[in-house]
């Protein structure tokens, strides 16, 4: 970790030596890391090495899953999600979070976006303005503003991404994970992904899980390599991509993994 | 385990390294020749030289197409993208000192009536060029960083050399003007030696980038 990266100072995420179990298997083990305000941080490594489930840490997905144990710490700005105090609502508005496959709900376009703000139990009348706004920022507004009542399912598959985002933003979220966001999408759309998360970095904190290693040096500012639950290395991305100081992550990176 | 795909990738690395390798001997050769050509005004010798610039240029255009397809289509990361960018740039330094060893090489044509001094101190540049020319490429080969550094530090010897001699020079047409003519070749061949291990020391920076990811200054 070069010294850019052990200064990180008032992380707006931090883990510190954060385990999980599903049932008596180790998921994740040891992991700390200090993730900065207004970044995009790449999370990369083969499947099943933990890193999907790291971030579902940080908005408490995993408390979904049965037999899921975790111990250590995660701290968003400042304060423990895993205290008995914490509303986990809350949290997950704080925390937003886009899959891989676009997941929209089967209702038009306005509902999808206007269906979070709703349970959080924004006034009518703001709603018009909010859907909007989050719509704007998604870059699909221009796609959209004429057929905000119909389907969301008859968008194309990056438009529907791109919807996904939207009603993530429309709850105001401080921080958001991205689960392989392009994986299903072709280049083009791929590349208005990729610039809606550069864009949205100056409003927000992202984490992006890929396996796209070019789209992880492209977009981040950060990069952390997970192998078989660890946080193998985690520096800057230029860094990372340059110069690793780990082996296996000089190995993976260059495909010679295995 | 790794895939075919990758172990092809990982193939055309070596061959890529190998390929400037074996682009360095000719190189080595090449300059080696044309020292001895221009101190025994050897014109056979000369013109033997002179024939292999176009092989030269054959591997040099082959290397460079094997560089261009692997940024291309393998998209090289952390040490292998610095192996593909060091070889371009040294292979790169590789051709420039072939084309000021042909420059040296077409010396003898032009000197009649042989050399207007001993050349011992001339023959001290070649052999320290020579040392710098053979571990710049063991260094790369090695990706010895050590030896890259050790082998540049000797620029400063031919650089020394370089003012003696060309005031050496000077001061022998300024008395004897009818040497003119062949002592500006003579200037001129100290000049190629220079430049040759400048670019000795171009090479030493590009294998402490490719073994440390360190930009370096060695000249």
């Amino acid at each position: 970790m070069t010294e850019a990266v052990q200064n990180i100072s008032q992380p707006q995420i931090e883990a510190e030596n954060l385990s999980l179990w599903y049932g008596e298997k180790q998921v994740l083990k040891n992991i700390s890391i200090k993730i900065p305000r207004n970044s995009v941080t790449a999370l990369i490594g083969p499947s099943g090495s933990g890193k999907s489930t790291f971030i579902r840490c940080l908005n408490r997905m995993n408390d979904l899953i049965k037999n899921c144990r975790v111990e250590g710490k995660v701290l968003i700005e400042g304060k423990d999600i895993y205290a008995p105090d914490v509303d986990v609502v809350e949290l997950r508005k704080k925390v937003g979070m886009v899959f891989q496959k676009p997941n929209p709900f089967p209702m038009s376009i306005y509902d999808n976006v206007a269906y979070g703000p709703r349970i959080h139990g924004v006034n009518k009348k703001d709603l018009d303005s909010i859907v909007e706004q989050a719509l704007r920022s998604a870059a699909i507004w221009e796609e959209t503003s004429d057929r905000l009542k119909s389907s969301a399912l008859s968008l194309s598959g990056g438009q529907q991404q791109r919807l996904c985002i939207a009603r993530t933003l429309a709850v105001k979220p401080r921080i958001i994970l991205f689960d392989e966001p392009t994986s299903a999408l072709d280049p083009i759309s791929t590349a208005r992904i990729e610039d809606l998360i550069t864009n949205l970095k100056k409003d927000y904190t992202i984490v992006i899980v890929t396996h796209n290693m070019q789209q992880a040096a492209r977009i981040s500012d950060y990069t952390g390599f997970f192998l078989s639950g660890e946080l193998i290395e985690f520096d800057q991305t230029r860094q990372i991509f340059h110069n690793p100081k780990e082996k296996s992550t000089e190995d993976y990176i260059t495909g010679r993994f295995g | 385990m790794i895939g075919m795909v990758r172990e092809r990738y990982l193939e055309q690395l070596n061959l890529l390294k190998e390929s400037v390798l074996s682009l360095g001997e000719m190189v080595k050769l090449i300059f080696r020749d044309s020292m001895t050509s221009v101190i025994n005004l050897d014109i056979e010798l000369a013109s033997k030289t002179l024939a292999l610039e176009p092989e030269v240029d054959r591997l040099e255009e082959e290397i460079e197409t094997s560089i261009f397809d692997l940024l291309a289509l393998q998209q090289p990361m952390a040490s292998d993208l610095r192996l593909v960018v060091s070889t371009l740039k040294i292979t790169a330094d590789l051709r420039r000192i072939v084309g000021l060893s042909i420059n040296i090489a077409k010396i003898p044509g032009r000197i009649k009536g042989g050399h207007v001094k001993p050349l011992i101190d001339t023959r001290k540049m070649a052999d320290i060029a020579g040392f710098m020319l053979e571990n710049s490429l063991k260094a790369f080969e090695t990706q010895d960083v050590e030896l890259a550094k050790a082998a540049a530090a000797r620029d400063d010897e031919v650089d020394k050399l370089f003012y003696a001699v060309w005031v050496e020079l000077i001061e022998m047409m300024a008395k004897d003007t009818s040497i003119i003519s062949r002592a500006t070749n003579l200037l001129f061949l100290i000049r190629y030696l220079e430049r040759i291990a400048d670019h000795c020391c171009n090479m030493c920076e590009s294998v402490v980038y490719l073994a440390t990811a360190e930009r370096v200054k060695l000249n």
